[in-house]
């Protein structure tokens, strides 16, 4: 649960009052700026998200993530033209946020900075459907300029790529071999949920929030739910917390295993790959077994939890799956040719991460050791305080060994959690949902967020008098960490390199696309 | 190099001898509802309806409209009436023509309840 300040307080008495995890402040549009440049420069402090509501004035929410501090910020702020400041010159981090605004609001930054496309496609004769009024003019969509010297060749690529891989498009502008510039179309996996959400209860919504980005149900839906339940003011207690706990770390665990065998495959380690796929499946059978569903769906309920963990099952099991894992990453940390592509590939430096405001373990491998689940500690995390795993080599080398490191602590932490279940055999007492739709109530809003195998997830919801959703905002770490990858792509690195840098982020369209 | 060669030929062959052999770790899947029609009043069939989050569910002419191919096997149905729902523990759901991955359902007369 987080305690919220009064909705509406001045930012400097919500600044002062470090006791509320979660403090939303009233700025107007004329303060915005200063207010901006004001948290950017508190240190230990990121922006974490940034998004519209509403119509007529268009209410712009920035979320700041004082870590230092364990708490969040909220800044709202009033936009009763088409236009804001433009807050990108103050924090880069918001610029992507600032194109989406446009597309789904209509309002932009002020000066005239060309916006790209995000997620409506530029067909003009489709409709979709938008979170407010549509932008007068479509974005310029022009990326960032190029000068090379000699030639330089752009061609597309995607956004079908191969079997079993997300569509993405790429428009790749290369010099000889090197990447001089990527920049990526994330559209064609745009599904809407936040417009789809509207006037549905958390639980009916809770559904397609955990769909959005199948490969963190758990991580998305942990969120999205505790935001409902901050909304509603409801508990889920302590068991359901610590069955939650399971299922994230159990999540962690198999998608740090399925980046691996990414990593193999970009580098045509066939064997490695088959050998990590088997960890992979071993782990996505653990969750089968322990909690009804490989990829752990329908564990979160708002306000409790779906399914209750087969704990003796999971004794039984996860240390094999996790012994076929930990086997195949030792013997890939001596295999030279695999290390090789992996160092000085894709260098993301520590200045690079933060100005970004990135997440996971791609923040992590640059030397930032942000972390939710410490910085940010609800539910399990209180009294379960995971050791953070950090590298600085900023290379794809280094974010396979902090994912590495992460699975060696997700088993420590699930071993620690199943003992606070007690020794008991089998399957204990289910914690069902609390939030019966249609149960009247005041108008509620909430923040929510969870660590999740990519990094900090966040959800926002706003409820109306019957329960309702009137807007829903979910922001997973894929939203935060695309912009950085383009970044990655063009710092010394080949065309080869592009599948090894996009293995070793490990992000998903879906998340972003949403 | 050669570390992966003698790793590869250890570990053998894992892949899953399915359909030639029964696969255990299916067991554990999650599975599409079946109905219970003694139990099937008007009213528990437009719960079910209701529920549905992928529109699997649908009342019409008397009976439960049930499309297997839009359903996730979530268990929403299952939680919601659960006298009426059982996991029909069946995921070999293939067939030739979709029209018949759509079954019904009578309803009990209204009557009876």
């Amino acid at each position: 649960m987080t305690t919220s300040s009064r909705v509406g307080s001045p930012l400097a008495e919500v600044l002062a009052d470090p006791a509320n995890s979660v403090g939303v402040a009233a700025v107007s549009i004329a303060e915005l700026s200063d207010a901006t440049a004001r948290l950017a420069e508190v240190p230990g402090t990121r922006l974490a998200d940034m998004f519209a509501a509403g119509s007529d004035p268009v209410t712009l929410r920035l979320v700041w993530a004082l870590d230092a501090d364990q708490r969040y910020v909220l800044t709202e702020s009033p936009v009763a033209g088409p236009q804001y400041p433009a807050l990108s010159d103050v924090t880069p981090a918001a610029f992507t946020e600032e194109c989406e605004i446009y597309e789904q609001f209509g309002i932009r930054p002020a000066g005239g900075k060309p916006l790209n496309r995000v997620a409506v496609p530029p067909q003009h004769d489709i409709h979709l459907p938008r979170l407010g009024a549509a932008p007068r003019e479509p974005a310029a969509d022009v990326h960032a300029p190029h000068t090379v010297g000699g030639q330089a060749f752009e061609f597309p690529f995607g956004p079908v790529r191969q079997v079993g891989v997300e569509s993405l498009y790429y428009g790749l502008v290369t010099s000889g071999e090197e990447v001089v510039d990527v920049y990526l179309l994330t559209w064609h996996k745009h599904r809407g949920f936040e417009y789809r959400a509207q006037g549905q209860t958390p639980q009916e919504a809770l559904f397609y929030a955990e769909r959005v980005e199948g490969l963190s149900a758990v991580g998305n839906g942990w969120a999205f739910a505790a935001a409902a339940e901050a909304a509603l003011e409801v508990d889920p207690g302590h068991t359901a917390q610590t069955y939650r706990g399971i299922a994230l770390e159990l999540e962690r665990l198999y998608n740090h295993a399925a980046s691996m065998a990414a990593l193999c495959q970009s580098c045509g380690l066939a064997v490695g790959r088959a050998a990590a796929e088997i960890a992979l499946e071993r782990f996505l059978r653990v969750n089968a077994r322990v909690f009804g569903h490989r990829y752990l769906f329908g564990v979160v309920a708002i306000g409790g939890c779906g399914h209750a963990p087969d704990v003796s099952a999971l004794r039984a099991m996860l240390p094999a799956a996790y012994d076929e894992l930990r086997r195949s990453a030792e013997l890939l940390l001596r295999t030279n040719s695999f290390v090789d592509r992996l160092e000085a590939t894709g260098i993301i430096t520590a200045e690079q991460a933060a100005r970004l405001g990135l997440v996971g373990p791609v923040l992590r491998g640059s030397g930032i050791s942000t972390d939710a689940r410490v910085d940010h500690p609800s539910g399990p995390y209180r009294d379960h305080r995971p050791a953070v795993a950090v590298q600085t080599t900023g290379d794809a080398l280094a974010r396979l060994r902090v994912m590495l490191a992460e699975a060696t602590e997700s088993v420590r932490l699930i071993g620690e959690l199943a003992a606070d279940l007690g020794p008991g055999q089998g399957r204990p007492a289910e914690v069902p949902g609390q939030a019966e739709p249609g149960t009247p109530h005041s108008p509620g809003s909430g923040l929510g967020w969870a660590e999740s195998s990519r990094g900090e997830s966040l959800a926002w919801l706003e409820l109306d008098g019957a329960g309702r959703i009137s807007r829903a905002r979910i922001r997973p770490a894929a939203v935060r960490n695309w912009r950085g990858f383009d970044d990655a792509c063009r710092a010394q690195n080949v065309f080869t390199d592009i599948p090894i840098i996009e293995a070793s982020f490990w992000l998903t369209v879906a998340g972003t696309a949403r | 190099m050669p570390q992966w060669f003698v790793t590869g030929l250890r570990r053998g062959v894992v892949t899953t001898r399915y359909p030639a052999r029964r696969e255990p770790a299916a067991d554990d899947l999650p599975t599409p509802p079946a109905f219970r029609p003694e139990w099937l009043s008007q009213d528990r069939a437009l719960r079910l309806a209701e529920v549905c989050p992928s529109s699997a569910l649908a009342v019409a002419d008397g009976e439960l409209v049930f499309d297997v191919g839009k359903c996730t096997a979530c268990g929403r149905c299952h939680q919601a009436v659960p006298e009426a729902v059982t996991a029909s523990g069946e995921f070999e759901l293939a067939t030739g023509r979709r029209q018949d991955l759509v079954k019904r359902i009578p309803i009990l007369p209204s009557s009876a309840s």
